[in-house]
């Protein structure tokens, strides 16, 4: 009887397997297609443009400093692989006004044609206990994280649209997908990403639009490097947990899925994932009590 | 031998609930308490602020409007247990300046000593189109909804943490579990209250403070019927498959919630199930809360994608007959 059933459910998983690209989105073809990579002028942004560019497409870097926009111009170039390639930088800040980031929309739709697939990668990270992080770190953040992907997505969304193709990428991050000690503000802009990424894909799933969130894990980035400065302790310790990863890697990872009952057990070991997060808080804790009153007798 | 397995099973589930009130944390006294609650002039906030005030605790109400919330002060005090309750009315936008709320707090833990429990429930709702919203909507959402759900926090988290109690709620909203049609404005808002909560509770726990996730369905509220003034077809037809609940219920169980200092608060079975679904990497406060998440998973999500597939078939029905009363416009 049990060997009927799971015979049964093998059978039906094999089906599910071979009926799956039937309901799959058609992926996209990237060569000749338009990539526009926010925040493309370093780190994952940055190899993420040369993923896709190995792979034929044209490339729009939109960043803020012109001087690296210009230097990973050069570095992305080494990767053509025919003349016809270009790469287009535009350098603007995706967070401080929309109808800038809509300008830049045009500039780059004029030159290189219609967005194929946007890649929101603008963005930073500042760790930092709740009460010691600056109050206006709350709102940089999510200005630069939150309303910088916003506004591009926005920019291009009604082209999409009518052309009935696209991919908008919105590059999260593990602590969007949990919220670790020291990153109230950062875990807060990437958790909104992933609310923006389900109800946009929601709305335009109908018309062959696809949204994919990356959830990258530490990547070792300038923008890693930036987070690390005033990283707490604690958050540090939390972070030992999972290693941290080349961004080319991750780019590799992310251009491959924007272009294609095991919960209940994966739930368990986060519970003992958790509990071992809040043993290591305490015992930092404890610790910086031991010295306080250390130092007081001192 | 499958019977015995059962049988151990039973016994350890029993033995794990004996247990449970032993890690949990202890329940927050509300008689006596200093609740401070935002946007506590209307709608589930006024309703949460009755529900601590008839348990003995003492209100300070925060909203914008002055009129508004003198009202909310009468209505609140017909319900007073003891002659010695207070309710106190401050009038600031809590998502503007973060110096302005730190005063009202200041103010207000003069007068009622310091804060035990913070219910950030000052926010709105605007639904729409992604290309239809307004662009400003997107930074005034999460603005109101979010900012002004950590200036609060932050002006009271400090006090908590050297009392070594607090419990501090943040109202997101089943939309902050998931997002659908038409919002994504609001649900981006609703989506960073979870990430700061969990966040912040990994950071307070060994405090003794505790952080509340509230997620009500559509409720009966002045907010909801702003919202409903711009609401897409598409997401009026995916909210009927939830019942719309009334502002009380929603606030007692929030209530309930917060002072047994539970993370997740959700209303209803359909609550129940989401909150399961989408518990992710949140924390439990009692082992039977994480047991039920663990084995109802693997059924809920099946369940979920059909909910997604139905959902996915209005939208499309719907642009179908956009399309189609276009066309029918056109050749008229």
């Amino acid at each position: 009887m049990l060997l009927l059933a799971a015979a049964f459910l093998v059978a039906f998983v094999l089906l599910l397997y071979m009926v799956s690209p039937l309901i799959s989105p058609k992926p996209l073809a990237l060569p000749g297609a338009h990539v526009v990579v926010t925040g493309g002028s370093s780190g994952i942004g940055k190899c993420i443009a040369i993923e896709c560019y190995k792979q034929g497409a044209f490339i729009t870097l939109v960043a803020r400093n012109e001087d690296k926009l210009l230097q990973a111009k050069k570095e992305i170039e080494k990767h053509s692989i025919n003349d016809k390639q270009v790469v287009l930088c535009i350098s603007v800040d995706v967070s401080q006004d929309y109808n800038q980031v809509e300008n830049v929309i045009k500039q780059a739709q004029e030159k290189l044609g219609p967005v194929d697939m946007l890649v929101n990668c603008a963005g930073m990270s500042v760790a930092g206990k709740f009460e010691d992080l600056e109050v206006s770190t709350f709102e940089r953040l999510m200005n630069l994280n939150y309303l910088g992907s916003v506004y591009p997505s926005r920019a291009v969304i009604t082209t999409m649209k009518e052309r009935r193709v696209g991919r908008i990428v919105f590059v999260s991050s593990q602590a969007g997908q949990l919220g670790l000690f020291g990153f109230t503000a950062y875990s807060s802009s990437k958790f909104a990403l992933r609310g923006l990424a389900e109800a946009l894909q929601m709305e335009v799933k109908p018309y062959n639009v696809y949204v994919t969130v990356a959830y990258p894990p530490d990547t070792d980035t300038p923008g890693f490097a930036e987070e690390n400065k005033t990283k707490p302790l604690e958050t540090r310790l939390i972070s030992e947990t999972t290693s941290i990863c080349k961004p080319e890697q991750v780019a590799k990872q992310i251009v491959k899925d924007a272009i294609v009952v095991t919960m209940g057990l994966f739930r368990t070991i986060a519970l003992f994932y958790l509990g071992s997060f809040d043993s290591i808080i305490r015992r930092c804790m404890m610790q910086k009590a031991r010295s306080e009153t250390a130092d007081k007798t001192a």
